[in-house]
């Protein structure tokens, strides 16, 4: 479903994103790890089409992001790390308006459902959003994604700044998208929630994907110590 | 998608309590300005009938008179109000209400409304064109200027692009949503002011067509606004720099351009004073003929050619009274000087017209000003029509007195007096403003401007808004 191929970007002489090559199929949940500036905001934005790659390609269901933007679009779904919505709307009107964006439009009991599927509680769906939580918002932009039923999810740092019981139920609610074979590329910093929900984990730095493990293949610790040793070499080469 | 947005929109709209605010306070301005203004309409056309009425009256009951006394005792021409001047008052205030007509002189309009206000009246009313023209703009410059600056700055705007947002499907519901409101303002607005004006007794003739042409003007003006603001907010970044900006364009389009214009056309096409265009007027008439003088060489040469035209030897032997053959001769001569004169200062006011027709390319606040005061009949072009109406009243009324004088009575009997009820016989005055279709076919330039402004801020708009790319930079 996410597929790159040599994926580039530069501005000048600076090298956001280096060849990346990989993919992510049907059902599965890739995290990409790495620290600021690696490059995992980039590839995301590259794969949302918000900004043109140097070169190589980005596919989303085997289109290409750039030649058929509109088109890979309708697959994908994408929660920032801070989801804005409207804030004197709720969260049905929300994400009433959202798909209807998407041109998936509902009825107010359907809308209901899927809020209640992506584990908001049914006190919350008609106060005000300004009044939400961020794990709140993140569960709207599940809802947004559902609604959307979308075959491709981007997470650009979902759960930072979540409590852990909200980090937790978010990776329940990325399993349940997953075993509804959506594929997710998820950026983010917390090892401990990668390794829980991904299916498979890659480690960038400084715009390059260094190493890659199917989640069955490495333990946490080792997964950390791995995360560690690829950051200190950096801080070595300084 | 525009129509989720244009619900989605107008839900926060009516959320927003500065929007609310805002509505409201407009709506209550133009409720108590038109309700200000149709009192005092409503006053002055009272007025205007009774004085018309009782100035017929005192004209048709002079009794038995002389009538070059009876042209000198004059009578007046009032100019009438017309409905639409209850929405537009335009340059009513300063022209003056009514001419005083009198043998021998054209004289100027007098008794405006401007000359009998203290100096508190160069603060303004609040009259309907106020709001419409300078409130309203600053209406949808408060609800539209960050229609799409908060949407960068709450990071939706990417949350949008994600879901497939096309662009412009997106503001045009923007666009919509701030658009339909005021369209129902502004028509509940012209509705209400067209149920009262047709309500209204001697009001003039009311027009509905008049009346809808004047909101569809109002309403691509309110358009050309939102276009203007919406680039606005799609090419700045900030919130605050956008109201900045707008406030900016507000300013410039309605209260500097303006005035740079009137400048500019007062510069390049300056008017005579007052002083300077009554002594070239006195200076001609001078070197002319005299009506009251028969002495002065112009009127010697007119008696030669007089007696020799009717092959006599003196004036007694003429088959009229020569006196009122002179006066009319003066008349004319007089009107003669009088309308190369005034055409003199019409060109001025052509040229500064002109001038303003020109520079209203880069306000759309210029052409909507012309086009409202002339569709209300109360510009200056009417008034010059008016005025010239008057005159041409005035030199009938001179014809008419002169010639009966002359037929009916014997040369060198001043003291002869035309019958009491002689003075009906003089037909009324009555004004008909410039059509519709008139005043329409006067601003051509202005209707092309308007509809060029509305046309190239939607393309600029589209343009700026196809891509949502544009907008997130």
């Amino acid at each position: 479903m996410i597929f790159t191929n040599n994926l580039t970007k530069s501005y000048g002489n600076l090298t956001a994103l280096d060849n990346l090559n990989l993919e992510v199929k049907e059902g599965e949940i890739y995290c990409l790890l790495g620290a600021n500036g690696a490059g995992k905001t980039t590839t995301i934005n590259l794969l949302l089409g918000f900004m043109k790659p140097t070169s190589g390609n980005a596919f989303i269901n085997q289109l290409d992001v750039v030649e058929h933007s509109k088109q890979t679009k309708q697959y994908l779904a994408y929660i920032p790390e801070n989801l804005m919505l409207y804030p004197s709307l709720n969260a049905i009107e929300n994400l009433d308006y959202f798909s209807g964006i998407a041109n998936k439009n509902f009825n107010k009991k359907t809308l209901e459902s899927i809020l209640t599927e992506a584990g908001l509680q049914a006190s919350a769906f008609y106060k005000p959003v300004s009044k939400y939580s961020k794990g709140m918002r993140q569960k709207v932009g599940v809802a947004i994604a559902l609604a959307k039923d979308a075959k491709v999810l981007l997470l650009d740092e979902p759960t930072s700044g979540l409590d852990p019981k909200a980090s937790f139920e978010f990776g329940r609610l990325l399993q349940k998208l997953r075993q509804k074979g959506v594929a997710t590329l998820m950026a983010t910093h917390d090892l401990f929630r990668a390794k829980e929900v991904a299916t498979t984990i890659g480690i960038m730095k400084d715009g390059q994907l260094k190493q890659q493990w199917s989640v069955d293949d490495i333990t946490l610790s080792d997964l950390e110590k791995n995360y560690l040793e690829t950051m200190s070499y950096n801080t070595i080469e300084l | 998608m525009i129509r989720n947005t244009l619900k989605k929109e107008t839900k926060e709209l009516l959320r927003d309590g500065r929007i609310r605010m805002a509505f409201i306070l407009v709506i209550i301005l133009t409720i108590v300005a038109v309700v200000i203004s149709a009192w005092h309409y409503k006053d002055i056309n009272e007025e205007y009938v009774s004085a018309k009425q009782s100035e017929r009256e005192v004209w048709d009951s002079q009794g038995e008179k002389n009538p070059h006394s009876a042209a000198h005792y004059g009578t007046y021409a009032f100019k009438p109000k017309y409905p639409l001047a209850l929405l537009d008052q335009g340059v009513d205030k300063y022209t003056g209400t009514s001419i005083f007509l009198e043998a021998h002189n054209r004289n100027e309009a007098q008794f405006d409304e401007a000359s009998d206000q203290t100096g508190l009246a160069r603060f303004g009313n609040l009259t309907p064109d106020f709001i419409l023209l300078f409130i309203m703009p600053l209406l949808i410059l408060l609800i539209v200027y960050n229609s799409l600056t908060k949407e960068k700055e709450m990071g939706t705007i990417t949350l949008l692009d994600s879901q497939g947002a096309i662009g412009f499907k997106l503001i045009f519901g923007k666009w919509l949503a701030v658009f339909l409101p005021l369209f129902t303002l502004l028509f509940v607005l012209f509705i209400t002011t067209g149920i009262i004006l047709s309500s209204l007794q001697d009001f003039g003739v009311f027009s509905w067509l008049s009346l809808t042409t004047l909101f569809l003007t109002y309403i691509i003006y309110y358009a050309i606004f939102i276009n203007l603001v919406l680039i606005i907010s799609a090419l700045v970044k900030k919130s605050g720099i956008a109201l900045v900006l707008s406030l900016s364009i507000w300013i410039l389009v309605c209260l500097i351009l303006p005035k740079i214009a009137s400048n500019i056309a007062e510069y390049r096409y300056p008017y005579p004073s007052k002083q300077e265009f009554a002594a070239n007027i006195a200076k001609d008439k001078k070197e002319g003929l005299d009506g009251h003088n028969p002495w002065n060489e112009a009127s010697k040469a007119l008696e030669k050619q007089v007696l020799k035209e009717y092959g006599v030897d003196s004036l007694s032997q003429l088959p009229f009274n020569y006196a009122g053959y002179r006066m009319q001769k003066g008349e004319e001569h007089q009107a003669e000087i009088y309308f190369k004169h005034y055409k003199e200062l019409k060109t001025q006011y052509s040229n500064q017209s002109r001038v303003y027709r020109q520079l209203a390319v880069v306000s759309p606040f210029l052409p909507t000003r012309f086009l409202s005061m002339s569709i209300a009949n109360t510009d200056y072009a009417t008034h010059w029509d008016f005025a010239d109406s008057a005159e041409n009243y005035r030199i009938k009324t001179q014809k008419f007195l002169n010639e009966h004088f002359a037929n009916e009575s014997k040369y060198g009997d001043w003291s002869w007096k035309a019958d009491a009820d002689f003075w009906k016989q003089l037909p009324k005055f009555n004004y008909e403003p410039p059509t519709l279709s008139e005043n329409l076919k006067h601003n051509t330039g202005n209707i092309l401007i308007l509809f060029c402004w509305l046309l190239g801020s939607f393309v600029v708009l589209f343009f700026t808004t196809k891509s949502l790319k544009n907008v997130k930079i």
